[in-house]
């Protein structure tokens, strides 16, 4: 099993990298929003999966990074690269603050919490705050990215950053598997009054969980200002994050799960674009299937890791 | 007053209009297998909720080592060194057994939260001893054959040495079990009392709720027997067992069988 799994990655990451030799333009953007929302659900899933927390806003932080970039680079010209750390630290300090009154909230609650956020993100943003934001139309006309003298602004740039990123995404999220961490979140999750009672803090762990998910968000964010040089309110509005939240559900909190999850629903419409309208009929149908068949989830998060000396004699 | 025990005093709870507990002091010292009996709904569990920060007392005090610890959150009464097991047991169900005694190292972990994004060499290592821990732990309650299971796919009894294991795990100095025999066997039982006794040779010091009277009269050392939230009695076995009073909570008044 274990060597099926690694196998399975190794394939997976190889298509990755080789899938632009045999991609049309309209399918090389379809493979970059893939690498991007991509990153956005596997952070969702540190919150939503691992830490147990119904957050249903989660566009917010995404769309916090990609207008910081946008900002920064058009009112301000600082170069794209520059920005990039502004892009992780504003949305993760923003889900901190924003986690620290509500994560006490239970599901249903702070799930309705959450959607008011990001309902004030996308207002906010559409009534031009400060003149910075652009209105309902957005941002547009970004700088490309420059690293070490090279103009990264092609299609196949921006694909393989995205890639760079999520095997960054890939580390952390193994790193947080393996850490205290991340097992306390499994635990508050599983019963957060046992979890305190074995003397976790549970209140400082699931902020955590926001700030760390939030700043791989905004991350995310910055290739997607740079995928379309552009910005505007309705990429980051409601429905996105609960797409988010839908993608964790419904692929089950693995990130095999996560990434089956972000093909089903921002791949597969693009396959049955043909069917127009049609599609996100057929996609509904799908996930209520999914649910009824799988109700895990399609991967679900397997536990029992262990390391190895601990099972052999 | 400067004690290694633990103090509880004038401590009462109410909800409502209902007083839980009433009141109540009591002094366990170090080193001793303490045992607090008493017919259902005397409050036995809610005092032990109040030792353990998941309740705040309205009155009253509870000192530990000298150190006030009335109204701390869970987690930092874990941190002052003392753990608790549930009635109802309260294991991470998907996870397996090393995981879930992985959890009471967390305390003694020196990982920081952003060990979670990168390991450092150092983590690592911490990460590894850690994991020796449980293994070590898991011989102690010859659970290693269980290493990989998921907790709640097994049998009761097992269950609850999972429990008293992931509370061990923390290195605690005291030790609170809220009815650790309920729903085993006569020879779980057994066991359990064993593993009670070799805990304590450890130096850690136990609190225990239990309902079977055989258990608790074989184990403890001293016994404060609740009812209706009141102290009733309280002295060794042999005292408590001829107490008038706690016969009369226990069995009910000759009168009463009378009527």
């Amino acid at each position: 099993m274990k060597v099926l799994n690694r196998s399975g990655y190794v394939l997976f990451l190889l298509v990755i990298l080789l899938a632009p030799l045999g991609l049309n333009s309209r399918w090389m953007a379809v493979g970059t929003t893939f690498l991007i929302f991509s990153v956005v659900a596997l952070s969702q899933d540190i919150i939503l999966g691992k830490g147990g927390m119904f957050q249903m806003g989660h566009a917010l932080f995404f769309g916090l990074g990609a207008y910081m970039t946008a900002i920064l680079n058009m009112s301000y010209h600082v170069p794209v690269l520059w920005t990039v750390p502004v892009a992780i630290i504003v949305p993760a300090l923003f889900g901190i603050v924003l986690a620290g009154p509500i994560v006490h909230l239970r599901g249903d609650y702070l799930l309705v919490t959450t959607i008011g956020f990001n309902i004030v993100f996308v207002q906010t943003l559409q009534n031009n705050v400060f003149n910075l934001t652009g209105g309902p139309n957005g941002i547009f006309g970004l700088d490309s990215i420059h690293i070490f003298g090279y103009d990264l602004s092609s299609q196949t740039d921006i694909y393989y950053l995205s890639f760079i990123v999520l095997l960054v995404t890939f580390a952390v999220m193994h790193n947080l598997e393996t850490s205290k961490a991340g097992r306390a979140l499994h635990y508050l999750r599983e019963d957060n009054l046992a979890a305190e009672s074995i003397g976790i803090n549970t209140r400082v762990y699931k902020i955590f969980a926001f700030g760390l998910g939030a700043g791989l968000a905004g991350l995310a964010g910055v290739l997607y200002a740079m995928q379309y040089s552009a910005v505007s309110p309705d990429a980051f509005n409601f429905l996105q994050s609960v797409l988010f939240f839908s993608i964790v559900i419904v692929g089950g909190s693995s990130i095999p799960g996560v990434l089956i999850g972000v093909a089903i629903m921002f791949v597969l419409p693009e396959v049955f674009r043909q069917f127009a309208e049609w599609r996100y009929f057929i996609f509904g149908f799908a996930m209520i299937l999914a649910m009824i068949l799988r109700p895990k989830g399609i991967w679900p998060a397997k536990f029992g890791k262990i390391p190895a000396y601990l099972t052999k004699e | 007053m400067a004690s290694n025990g633990l103090i509880l005093q004038n401590v009462t709870k109410k909800f409502g209009g209902l007083l839980a507990v009433d009141k109540l002091n009591l002094t366990v010292e170090e080193g001793q297998i303490y045992g607090i009996i008493g017919p259902n709904g005397a409050g036995k569990t809610t005092v032990f909720n109040c030792i353990t920060g998941i309740y705040k007392p309205e009155e009253g005090s509870i000192n530990w080592q000298g150190e006030e610890i009335t109204g701390m959150s869970p987690n930092n009464v874990v941190g002052r060194g003392i753990v608790r097991t549930f009635q109802t047991i309260r294991l991470f169900g998907q996870m397996s057994v090393a995981e879930n005694i992985m959890s009471g190292r967390h305390y003694k972990s020196r990982q920081g939260w952003w060990n979670g994004i990168v390991h450092t060499p150092g983590s690592a290592r911490d990460e590894k001893e850690n994991w020796l821990k449980v293994g070590e732990l898991m011989d102690f309650f010859d659970l290693r054959q269980f290493a990989a299971t998921p907790a709640k796919s097994l049998p009761y009894g097992i269950q609850r040495r999972v429990e008293i294991a992931r509370a061990l795990a923390v290195e605690p100095k005291l030790l609170i079990l809220d009815e650790p025999a309920a729903g085993l066997n006569d020879k779980e039982t057994l066991d359990l009392v064993e593993t009670i006794f070799r805990i304590r040779d450890r130096g850690i010091t136990v609190l225990l709720i239990e309902h079977d009277m055989d258990m608790v009269m074989t184990l403890t050392d001293y016994l404060t027997v609740l009812n209706f939230g009141r102290k009733i009695a309280e002295g060794t076995t042999a005292e408590v067992q001829s107490n008038p009073e706690v016969i009369e909570a226990y069995l009910g008044s000759e009168d009463e069988e009378d009527e």
